[in-house]
């Protein structure tokens, strides 16, 4: 049988029925005050499993095809993805795969490595912003400040191909675990660019890049 | 002294001149109210009028707002203190009063059951689609800047930055992480386009921000359109910048920064608080009469699956046939994408028996009035009988 617990006893000479209302007034304010006021400005963390609305429609989202037109990457419908002698092809290398890509992407490729490592190949309609833009947007995406058109030339590598002159950038972060991103972008005769990117923690990425350049000297439009 | 100024608010506070004026100023309140919603919308004329102190009236061309009506909070407040002030002195604590007593009660819990509502409530919305399982609401009037850290496979770190921390701009640490946003500019409300040549540039320098042009436009406030939230924001990270970056509701694309190895996916999104348990759309109906596209009812056929419980079970909600679960209730509320698309207004109230039990006890005060009455009036006519 459980025990009641002990109440404690008024101190003699005292009005502890008094007291007590009088000291809950504060207490019953306070409370109400931060029920009301309170948690609603700070930063809140969840952790959610990986799918979970991951594809849910927002609430209030402009609905497909109400975004402003022209703005890159807005939530406009997605532009056809190239097909036929439009479409970009290469060789894989030995142990790579090549996965049917979702959103934005043309193709998810995977090394045969271990370790944080993504590649992928994304085709957008026109020029996307330009070669410059885009090298910023990288290396911003990696903790790299902005580099201007004449440091731009000097970080340029051009790789020659069946489909034409590839550009390529190689660069890796700072801090302790060093991020790193290779990159190659190439405009068709049909005025689409092509991105081809390798990015990831610099361990693995240095142990496919070599491969990975292979891939991107094979492209070609057949 | 102060017994005098006690004396004169007793006074005020049981007169019934209050209570007559309180009612006329609630009365012009839901009339300037109801008014007010082709301007301002339902809950912007509600804020506005009813769930506020004082109402403010902002002249065109002057820059401050005055005060020109009380609000619906101090009306209220004014006609709870009154409507108790004046039971307490004039009825009796007695039998015979008992039924006057409960009915009383019954009138001040349904006030006081209004600013429970005000103070507590708090309406979302689920947009589900079918076979799809959510695990979350979503505030439609109020954007979070989500930080989601994506680098573990299985799950994601959510980090929620509320539109109000991020409308008052500066440095918001993210807990746990090394990670700081620095607010340069928040748009509640702003139109987005491509930037032109020879625009001036914008302040974006990362992500897809520098070839968009942003315009502020003032925060909407009718209820059936969108505010489209967008900010300037700059990751900082072990004393690094990641450049500046446009997030906004109208940018759909995804945009990411790596730090030490673990990648962050900026996003403005109406705000979202998470569930302990899970809810997929097994069905949507949406019936007409026949031979007429006429609606004759909405449903959606959910399952419910809390982990924590163990539950699992097969709900219908239909019109007027909410959910009630978890203190919250899931009313169906409107659909889209062809009948594959459903929206449920979620809406937590902890005060909603409130108005139930003060119409409880009004019922019950006025049968018990009446029936003290009933007793009284009977021995009266047997007392003139017999004598």
């Amino acid at each position: 049988m459980r025990k009641p617990l002990p109440t404690p006893l008024p101190a003699p000479g005292r009005r502890p029925a008094r007291r007590t209302s009088r000291s809950l007034v504060p207490i019953v304010v306070g409370t109400l005050a931060l029920a009301i006021g309170c948690n609603r400005d700070d930063v809140a963390h969840y952790r959610v499993p990986k799918d979970a609305g991951a594809q849910a429609p927002g609430m209030g989202m402009p609905p497909m095809g109400m975004a402003p037109g022209g703005i890159p990457g807005a939530g406009m419908p997605e532009p056809p993805k190239p097909s036929g002698k439009g479409a970009l092809k290469w060789t894989l290398p030995k142990g790579w795969t090549e996965e049917a890509a979702g959103g934005m992407r043309f193709a998810t490729l995977k090394p045969p490595v271990t370790g944080k490592i993504d590649a992928s190949v994304v085709v957008l309609p026109g020029t996307a912003g330009g070669e410059l833009a885009n090298v910023n947007r990288w290396r911003g995406q990696i903790g790299l400040p902005p580099i201007d058109e004449a440091t731009l030339a000097g970080q340029r590598t051009v790789l020659k191909t069946k489909a034409g002159d590839l550009s390529v950038f190689d660069f890796t972060s700072e801090g302790q675990i060093k991020s790193r991103m290779v990159a190659g972008l190439i405009t068709t005769a049909d005025g689409n660019t092509w991105f081809l990117k390798l990015t990831g923690d610099a361990g693995p990425v240095g142990s496919a890049k070599s491969d990975f350049m292979r891939l991107m000297g094979s492209i070609r439009l057949d | 002294m102060i017994k005098q100024i006690g004396t004169r608010l007793w006074k005020i506070l049981t007169s019934f001149e209050l209570t007559i004026g309180s009612l006329v100023l609630l009365m012009a309140l839901v009339f300037l109210c109801t008014i007010a919603q082709v301007q301002l919308g339902t809950l912007g004329a509600v804020n506005h009028y009813m769930r506020s102190w004082i109402v403010w009236w902002q002249p065109q061309n002057l820059g401050v707002s005055l005060p020109v009506f009380p609000g619906g909070t101090l009306v209220g407040l004014a006609l709870v203190l009154n409507l108790t002030a004046s039971t307490i002195k004039r009825l009796a604590f007695t039998w015979q009063k008992a039924g006057l007593w409960i009915v009383h009660t019954g009138l001040i819990l349904l006030i006081a059951g209004e600013f429970a509502t005000g103070a507590f409530q708090v309406d979302t919305s689920m947009a589900i689609e079918v076979g799809q399982t959510v695990n979350y609401v979503e505030s439609p009037r109020s954007m979070e800047l989500a930080v989601i850290d994506t680098t573990d496979a299985a799950y994601d770190d959510v980090y929620s930055i509320p539109e109000a921390t991020l409308a008052r701009e500066g440095s918001i640490a993210i807990p746990g992480t090394p990670v700081s946003i620095r607010v340069k500019k928040f748009f509640r409300n702003a139109t987005l386009s491509a930037l032109a040549p020879g625009s001036a540039p914008s302040m974006a320098t990362a992500g897809v921000g520098p070839g968009v042009k942003v315009v502020g436009q003032p925060a909407v406030t009718r209820d059936d359109d969108v505010n489209h939230t967008s900010a300037f924001i700059e990751p900082l990270a072990g004393g690094r910048s990641f450049g500046t970056w446009l997030v906004s509701t109208d940018l759909g694309a995804p945009q990411a920064f790596t730090n030490e190895g673990r990648t962050y996916r900026l996003l403005i999104r109406p705000r979202r608080i998470y569930l302990p348990y899970a809810i997929t759309l097994k069905k949507f109906s949406h019936d007409v009469y026949p031979g007429t596209d006429i609606p004759k009812n909405f449903s959606s056929l959910i399952h419910l699956s809390n982990p924590s419980s163990g539950e699992e079970r097969d709900v219908l909600i239909y019109m007027n046939q909410p959910l009630r679960y978890d203190g919250k209730a899931f009313y169906q509320a409107s659909f889209g994408k062809g009948d594959t698309l459903s929206i449920l207004q979620v809406v937590g109230n902890p005060g909603w028996l409130i108005p139930y039990i003060s119409c409880v006890l009004v019922t019950i005060g006025l049968l018990v009035h009446f029936g003290i009455t009933l007793r009284r009036s009977i021995r009266r006519r047997q007392g003139l009988k017999e004598g």
